[in-house]
């Protein structure tokens, strides 16, 4: 009823292979689309600023992870320190004079650079083995940067941006930081989209499935385990870029240490491997669960007028926090993007269910 | 199609209605002036933060049970940040939209990223014993407000210290025993222009965070046979070094820390042990001090407290309840200023910059606020652990500001020079 899906039908196998086929999805993603780019005239500032803008950024964050974890199955427990690289690398160059385009790309490029050489472990070793390699880099790199001074800033350890353009907008106000981040996040997502659909991406798939068996029909196992570091570690390259220029204003060591890697990892698991959606659902999820559940027992200790400990207040929306990650995926391994998918395919032939294949 | 036409429209005006959830409550109408105190209740500072903000929200109760100020009721909004940027950055928006005039977030990476945002939305920030140490240069920082002595000015004490009680410390060796974090190296420009000034030999010892394994360091320091030993820490690294300091038999009486040393940490190395171990104060610790009194008598007492009551009056209690007198001599001076407000962040600023003289009833080293100095003079003395409580050993003192202002700033200018 509400996929009206007879009477599609397609003659080249270009239309059947678009993203996507249906017209209400189409419709739906033109929505989102309209509603993101509305945004700033439709939200409230708090909104636009506390909600929206970490959540493209760290959205787009976990597309880059994903593409490593998901689709190419390699795991990554270092993606902080990438972002981090990327973040130092390009407000560096933009305190030297670079244009922020420019710089965003050689953030990019830097971390991959970096990104590839710690992803050569890959070609070794798998699992938590390679989680182990990753892991290290985090460190070694954290290290890095807070033992240069240079790359730190001295003693003070914090670098600041200063007021950059970006494609000849000033990055001033909410409205600009916010365009920014949905483009680089919109570049992102039609990628990660695309990639699946592309040689590259298939040949991904084959090393997730199974390495050795892709040697065997002929795909370089070797060539695209690193491809994948250096793609993946580029895009986080470019969003430690955003996340320096349009979120953090000046950025320090502490930013980038495991803690963001963990909850990167935790996006992409709880999304959805291998999930677009997934990706963004995820990073809503565990970027706003908290903050939502600390508002919502702070407002019933408010209007309720209840006698809880500040410490108590503090502890409860971590402990539901942790259950509703745990929930959520006894509910549904496969992450919240299988859940909407679920539903979606509810909907698909309701109300004749018994059409569904 | 028209039902798919009608969903959208549906679902437009459903977004459109949903963005438009009042944030604002109310607020302008009641006289009320709100404060964030949004702080890491559950990640790394944990009972350091618990501690303070009892003491911050004990002295907010005391003067909201005197009527008040100017007629208007201070609020405070406590919440947890769990160090985490995106959720000190959604409450920080949220109060700002409710018409918040003051934030203390206690939290160095937390005050670090919204610098730009308090110097550009003109809300105050206060960051004591946090922070960037170069926020003492009111020029360049205006709406940051550090109000105690910066970790550049604890060391300066500390070296004066050292040299009030050695006559000289030419030939003499200070050991550094610091965590090895942008915070656990940031004196280090102090010591070392010290060095070259008083001519004493530095060595520096960095353990890796969280510092919960120090065993190879301490035997190295002990080799080195040190006349002074600083250690330089937070959280688990500060009784770690204690204990690690005792065991390898380094005297407690030639050992110091800079404020971050408490009753607590004590409990954790063992009372006795640590007799005759040195920190700094920043104000009056204990209960002693008339502020601490009043609110015993006037919040604890009825029962009104914020946390045990056992807590009352330890150090970091006591930092929090120096740190509020402070901003409410400010708001105090604003009333004095502009008594009709606006309540804004601007008329705030204006209250903070007139403090003169202020000593809370003797908590604290006359401070002073201009809009050059936002540390107040940067006064402290040197206190020691006599295995029951932390007793002065020196008058309200400050030294060394003029290599302090230097490294100040150095870093300021440096700010000044890309926020343009």
């Amino acid at each position: 009823m509400f996929y009206r899906r007879a009477g599609i039908r397609f003659t080249r196998y270009r239309d059947e292979r678009q993203i996507w086929p249906l017209p209400l999805d189409r419709r739906l993603m033109l929505l989102v689309l309209l509603l993101a780019l509305a945004a700033p005239y439709l939200l409230d500032r708090l909104y636009l600023v506390g909600y929206l803008l970490p959540w493209l950024i760290w959205a787009t964050a976990a597309l880059g992870l994903n593409l490593l974890m998901g689709t190419a199955g390699q795991v990554h427990l270092g993606y902080g320190a990438v972002i981090g690289m990327g973040a130092y690398g390009s407000v560096h160059l933009v305190r030297a004079g670079a244009p922020l385009e420019l710089a965003m790309l050689a953030g990019g490029l830097i971390s991959a650079a970096v990104g590839i050489v710690f992803g050569a472990a890959a070609l070794r070793v798998k699992g938590l083995y390679l989680a182990m390699a990753t892991l290290a880099m985090q460190y070694i790199v954290d290290f890095v940067i807070s033992h240069v001074p240079f790359i730190s800033g001295g003693s003070q350890a914090t670098i600041t941006v200063p007021p950059v353009r970006f494609l000849g907008i000033p990055i001033v106000g909410d409205a600009a930081v916010y365009y920014m981040a949905l483009g680089v996040c919109i570049v992102v997502t039609l990628f990660m989209l695309n990639v699946r659909r592309t040689a590259f991406g298939r040949a991904l798939a084959a090393v997730r499935e199974k390495d050795y068996a892709a040697e065997v029909i002929g795909v370089d196992t070797f060539r695209f385990k690193l491809l994948a570091f250096w793609v993946s570690s580029f895009i986080g390259g470019v969003v430690g870029s955003v996340l320096a220029v349009c979120y953090l204003r000046s950025i320090s060591p502490d930013q980038f240490h495991i803690e963001l890697s963990i909850q990167l990892v935790a996006m992409v698991i709880v999304g959805g491997m291998g999930s677009v959606l997934g990706s963004f659902f995820g990073a809503a999820l565990i970027l706003f669960a908290p903050i939502v559940l600390n508002n919502l027992i702070g407002f019933m200790a408010d209007s309720m007028d209840m006698q809880i400990s500040t410490d108590l207040r503090a502890h409860v929306p971590l402990m539901l926090y942790g259950g509703l990650i745990v929930g959520f995926l006894l509910w549904e391994p496969l992450g919240l993007a299988k859940i909407y998918n679920n539903m979606r395919n509810y909907f698909l032939v309701w109300p004749f269910r018994h059409a569904q294949r | 199609m028209q039902i798919d036409r009608r969903n959208m429209l549906a679902g437009m005006g459903a977004a459109a209605l949903a963005s438009q959830v009042p944030v604002r409550v109310a607020f302008g109408q009641d006289k009320t002036i709100r404060f964030l105190l949004t702080q890491d209740f559950t990640r790394v500072y944990t009972f350091v933060t618990a501690e303070y903000s009892q003491g911050q929200r004990d002295y907010i109760s005391l003067i909201n049970e005197r009527g008040g100020i100017g007629g208007h009721k201070i609020v405070a909004e406590v919440s947890d940040h769990g160090n985490d940027l995106p959720r000190a950055i959604e409450s920080y928006e949220r109060a700002k939209a409710q018409g918040m005039v003051l934030v203390d977030p206690l939290s160095t990476p937390v005050a670090r990223a919204l610098v730009t945002r308090v110097l550009a939305d003109k809300v105050n920030m206060i960051t004591a014993f946090s922070g960037r140490s170069d926020a003492a240069d009111g020029s360049v920082f205006p709406y940051i407000f550090p109000l105690s002595p910066n970790y550049w000015t604890q060391m300066g004490l500390l070296i004066d210290y050292f040299r009030q009680t050695d006559g000289n410390l030419k030939g003499k060796k200070i050991c550094f025993v610091h965590i090895d974090t942008p915070f656990g190296k940031e004196p280090l420009p102090i010591l070392e222009a010290l060095r070259d000034k008083l001519g004493y030999e530095l060595q520096t010892f960095p353990y890796t965070p969280p510092g919960n394994d120090q065993s190879a360091i301490w035997p190295q320091v002990r080799r080195a046979r040190p006349d002074w030993v600083v250690f330089w820490g937070a959280g688990v690294g500060q009784t770690v070094a204690l204990t690690e300091a005792i065991r390898n038999g380094i005297r407690m009486d030639r050992m110091s820390s800079s404020v971050w040393l408490s009753e607590s940490d004590m409990d954790v190395v063992g009372r006795e042990q640590a007799k005759g171990v040195l920190k700094i104060d920043p104000c009056v610790l204990g209960r002693e001090a008339k502020p601490i009194q009043a609110i015993l008598d006037t919040v604890v007492k009825p029962g009104k407290g914020a946390g045990p009551e056992n807590k009352v009056g330890t150090v970091y209690y006591s930092y929090g309840v120096m740190i509020t007198a402070l901003i409410l001599e400010g708001v105090r001076k604003a009333f004095e200023i502009a008594p009709n407000g606006p309540i804004s962040g601007p008329w705030l600023n204006a209250g903070l910059h007139a403090i003169k003289d202020f000593t809370a009833d003797g908590m604290i080293p006359a401070t002073t606020i201009t809009t050059a100095d936002h540390q107040g003079g940067g006064k402290g003395r040197i206190s020691r652990w006599d295995g029951g409580k932390f007793t002065p050993i020196t008058d309200w003192y400050s030294a060394n500001q003029d290599v302090v202002w230097a490294e100040v700033k150095k870093y300021s200018s440096e700010f000044a020079k890309t926020g343009k």
